[in-house]
């Protein structure tokens, strides 16, 4: 008995030393992200101090001020738009595509589906760079160029979509469906009433990572796009961030712009993705 | 087989397949076509040369060096990225209070642009006025306090300035960026160990320790394997972070394959050198991967 | 989120996307000329052109230009692809170094009929600007401003040392003597731990810090051919062996230091940089800094500083219906380049050289003195492949890697290779 009450009042010590250790490691891991914002809200006479000062005092936006300001013509509110617009679209329609053809290649049986799905995972190891300029001609010869459809399309053929949640549907036991394939159901009506709603987790997790790699993409924006009305907001942004420009406060003040969107869209989504991933049980 | 299934499949495949063909498969294709050619983007149009662009690039000291130099930050970041990852993964999946904040901390990074974390690494990296060096000058001077024969001035890396910290400090910095991806799968992962396992190594009197290494371990095989497999994949293209931050300087030590793949594309415009640069890492990764699987997959 | 809700989201999506494309048809009906103007200035320099892009505008109601600015690192990606494939602007700007890789394969206007006919004095340039905008024998491009690199001083420091003039004034250094002399006295270890924290001279950017020194020596980068390298000669060894004793052997400069050198300089912690004019308006934005500009130094055989254009051009590809207005908006960028000096460049124009206001403007006008001498990089479409390897060449002897002798035969190496992959 007094021994078991020495085991627990040990193994308690291990816990809060864990609890501690783990609160360190956060804290390291976010103090870059608050150091961003700390700068960012500083005057530029209390950037470059000796001893670092982790509370602007007092908080200045004059930074965030400028970087609205000195772009009179330059449409802001508009590249919001058109970074929430195409990062939106091109969420909602890769997650219809991707999971579709996952639910192909895991619930369907027809002759080459698993030679078909290699070749589209082994695509996910050929560089990007590579197909820039040769998308960038496909594009131009449909008549894309400068289009939202430009910006949107070519975004829906990643591969990553596919291959998670084809590992997802494959963990989602068969007999709920065969009951309703006994009641008359075919594969359309399946995919849509009983895949889908299972797929929930997953699809939040896949919604995430695409609305943020979409959100932050900037080589395939800039070259598609001419019209400074059709920038998205990490482009036109990024204009501000010159060769030259040695001001750490306005380059914070950048930053923290270009990434305040993406940290929201992941606050909101953040219960879900745990629980999507969870539910994916990756095999290898 | 079954017809109608056959038909059913290509309806689902279709949008997907479309787009997919259209700007992944059609671009592919034509990047191998480019690179059996002599190509500048302002000629009007490519010479056949075949397989030369190839054997160019392979007697390229330059493209030895950017590979010895990108296996150097895959070989710090796989490892030490995943480690950390698990670790958090481990350190989440003990549910203590909290565990929403300790997901949001762990995460936040991932989250942010290449171009955005490059910016802040570089005033988190500045040896004169960077917070890292004002920590670390502190650690000194604490340690010339107790032994004086520490100069205060001891630690003070360079690091992106100088051949010997650059790809170290970069490969920092992506470690950060990316650990919270793969934690979320490792904790997936973690969750899937079934419950009844652990309990029985308990009463077995195994500790947390070797409740970990002898259950939950093997158990976490393929989503290692999974893990793995993406940040070789995912760590070979490494482009955005030295592009921004180094441009492979200073003296090449951090030229990384991408990175080259794209100073011959676009800064001097060798269309065809470029595609066989990329096509020769594709090529590796293929064989990578291939050997991953091998070592690491289980029979099911 | 339901299932109709996802419904309703992509038909709206679907639509937008409709009417992004419909919208875009509409606009093109109305008689205005519209110019695409592209440039990279994406520092302060872009608002004084957007000042002098809205006056043209204003002045001319028939035509209207729209400035587009796509920072330097992915200007020239953007403006290839353009060139190449389709979409590109109907003015924009090419740095004189870049000039010959398109002018070489024929996609920029020859402009030759345009300066004949077009109302532009020719003898009211500068020679050296004025010729960069040449290439096989045909004239491509304007010259909008001149920025050479010159050196920058700290008076407050200088003053505090005692490195002065009769008067009293801060005296900058003209030759290798007296600039050692001075950066020896500004190098000081006020805290004392054993390294200096204010130094007396700092090397900011190395390719344009060493092709000034390179080219003092009298060597060069490309043979007068432009189609070797000339890094493995007596001047090139020379010269970067001096940058490495400065370093090295008379401490007076901190090794390598990024970003970090010139803020350095910013935070009043340096006395002296080689830096292009382009920076002075990030020193006029620092209050506490007292400063001035002064011609380079001569540190080798004969006086020299790297310098650069900016080059007004139009596409080969240039609507003819809009030629007229392009070579009419370059006209004017031209004759008021003083608006656009005074944000910090030089201009080329000498009637503007001559004037009593350029004089005023003083770290402008002293960096103008080296226009007689000034060295721009070698005319050649191979430019831009042997750069980099002349910018690693710099990085091995300053970080101290490798000799001078064995990093220059490296570079050289490597650029004859890679130029005769061609």
């Amino acid at each position: 008995m007094k021994k078991g009450k020495r085991r627990q009042a040990h193994i308690q010590t291990k816990h809060v030393i864990a609890q501690i250790a783990m609160l360190v490691v956060a804290l390291i891991l976010l103090a870059p992200i608050l150091w961003m914002f700390s700068t960012s809200l500083k005057p530029n006479d209390q950037i470059l101090t000796a001893a670092p000062n982790w509370m602007p005092h007092p908080i200045s936006f004059e930074h965030f001020h400028k970087l609205f300001t000195q772009a009179e013509d330059f449409p802001v509110a508009r590249w919001l738009f058109n970074s929430a617009f195409i990062s939106t679209t091109v969420t909602l329609l890769a997650l219809a595509f991707t999971s579709m053809a996952a639910y192909a290649f895991s619930r369907l049986h027809f002759k080459g589906r698993d030679v078909l799905f290699m070749a589209v995972i082994a695509t996910m190891m050929i560089p990007s760079q590579i197909t820039l300029i040769p998308s960038f001609l496909i594009v131009q010869k449909l008549g894309w160029f400068n289009s939202y459809q430009g910006l949107i399309v070519p975004g829906l053929a990643g591969a990553f979509g596919v291959f998670l949640l084809r590992q997802f549907f494959l963990g989602i036991p068969v007999e709920l469906e065969e009951a309703a394939f006994m009641d008359g159901a075919g594969p359309a009506v399946i995919y849509w009433r009983v895949v889908l709603p299972l797929a929930k987790p997953a699809l939040a997790a896949l919604a995430i990572f695409t609305f943020i790699g979409a959100w932050n993409d900037f080589v395939w924006p800039l070259i598609i796009t001419n019209d400074i009305s059709m920038r998205t907001l990490p482009v036109g942004i990024m204009i501000f961030q010159g060769r030259y420009v040695t001001e750490y406060g306005a380059t914070m003040a950048t930053a923290a712009v270009c990434s305040v969107p993406t940290i929201i869209a992941f606050l909101i989504f953040q219960k879900r993705i745990t629980e999507g991933i969870a539910m994916t049980g990756i095999k290898g | 087989m079954n017809k109608s299934q056959w038909r059913t499949a290509a309806m689902f495949l279709m949008p997907y397949g479309v787009v997919f063909g259209i700007f992944v498969l059609l671009p592919v294709l034509y990047g191998f076509y480019i690179s059996l050619h002599k190509w500048h983007i302002l000629a009007p149009k490519p010479e056949f040369i075949g397989l030369r662009n190839y054997k160019l690039v392979l007697s390229d000291d330059l493209f030895r060096i950017a590979f010895a130099r990108t296996a150097f930050y895959v070989a710090m970041v796989v490892p030490l990225g995943n480690a950390l990852s698990l670790l958090l993964a481990v350190g989440l999946n003990q549910n203590y209070r909290g565990t929403t904040f300790y997901k949001v901390a762990f995460y936040l990074p991932v989250v942010m642009s290449v171009s955005v974390i490059a910016i802040l690494w570089r005033w988190l990296y500045s040896a004169e006025f960077g917070i890292i060096n004002h920590y670390l000058s502190q650690i000194a001077s604490l340690g010339h306090q107790i032994a004086p024969a520490i100069s205060p001035a001891a630690l003070k890396p360079q690091w992106l300035n100088s051949p010997a910290t650059a790809m170290p400090a970069i490969a920092l910095m992506s470690i950060w960026w990316g650990a919270g991806g793969n934690m979320l799968i490792y904790f997936a992962g973690l969750k899937n160990v079934p419950r009844e396992l652990l309990e029985a190594a308990e009463i077995d009197g195994a500790g947390p320790w070797r409740r970990f290494w002898t259950v939950s371990w093997p158990l976490l095989r393929p989503t290692t394997l999974f893990c793995l497999v993406m940040s070789v994949i995912a760590s070979f293209q490494v482009f955005g972070q030295t592009y921004i931050l180094t441009g492979g300087g200073p003296y090449y030590s951090t030229l990384t394959i991408i990175l080259y793949m794209y100073q011959q594309g676009f800064g001097l415009y060798q269309l065809g050198y470029a595609a066989a640069v990329g096509y020769l890492l594709f090529g590796t990764l293929l064989i990578c991967t291939l050997i991953q699987f091998k070592l690491l997959a289980v029979k099911q | 989120m339901n299932r109709r809700g996802v419904l309703i989201l992509f038909a709206a999506a679907l639509a937008f996307t409709l009417c992004g494309c419909a919208q875009k048809k509409i606009s093109r009906a109305n008689s205005v000329i519209q110019l695409e103007f592209w440039n990279g200035f994406s520092g302060p320099d872009g608002t004084t052109m957007e000042r002098i892009v809205r006056e043209f505008n204003a002045k001319h109601p028939n035509i209207r230009v729209r400035m587009q600015i796509i920072p330097w690192g992915t200007y020239y990606d953007k403006a290839t692809l353009g060139l190449a494939f389709g979409g590109a602007p109907d003015v924009f700007v090419v740095h004189a170094d870049r000039l010959p890789e398109y002018a070489d394969r024929l996609v920029l206007y020859d402009m030759g009929e345009l300066i004949e006919t077009g109302g532009l004095d020719e003898s009211d340039f500068m020679p050296r600007p004025w010729n960069a905008g040449a290439w096989n024998g045909k004239h491509y491009a304007i010259p909008l401003d001149c920025h050479p690199i010159g050196l920058y001083y700290n008076t407050e420091l200088f003053k505090k040392v005692g490195i002065v003039d009769e008067a009293g004034r801060a005296k900058p250094p003209t030759n290798l003597e007296e600039f050692l002399d001075a950066a020896h006295k500004l190098t000081i270890d006020t805290n004392g731990d054993g390294r200096p924290d204010q130094w007396g001279y700092v090397f900011t950017w190395f390719r344009t810090n060493y092709y000034t020194y390179l080219s003092q020596f009298g060597g060069d980068l490309l043979t007068s051919d432009g189609r070797e390298s000339a890094l493995n000669s007596d001047a090139a060894k020379r010269s970067l062996n001096l940058m490495r004793e400065i370093i090295y052997q008379r401490h007076v400069a901190p090794g390598p230091e990024g970003q970090d050198a010139w803020i350095g300089f910013l935070t009043g912690k340096v006395g002296m940089a080689l830096e292009g004019i382009y920076m002075l308006s990030s020193l006029e934005g620092q209050k506490n800094l007292k400063f001035a500009g002064a011609p380079c130094p001569v540190f080798g055989d004969k006086p020299g500083a790297w310098a650069n254009s900016h080059m007004l051009v139009m596409p080969a590809k240039i609507d003819p219906a809009k030629r007229d207005a392009a070579w009419l908006f370059i006209k004017y960028l031209s004759d008021n380049s003083l608006a656009w000096a005074k944000g910090g460049q030089v201009p080329v124009r000498k009637s503007i050289l001559n004037s009593s206001e350029f004089s005023s403007l003083s770290v402008q006008y002293e960096f103008s003195k080296q226009l007689p001498y000034i060295n721009y990089m070698p005319s050649s479409i191979s430019l831009n492949q042997a750069l980099p390897f002349f910018d690693a060449a710099v990085e091995a002897v300053l970080c101290n890697m490798k000799s001078a002798d064995d990093a220059l035969s490296e570079a050289d190496r490597r650029i004859d290779e890679v130029m005769n992959r061609q």
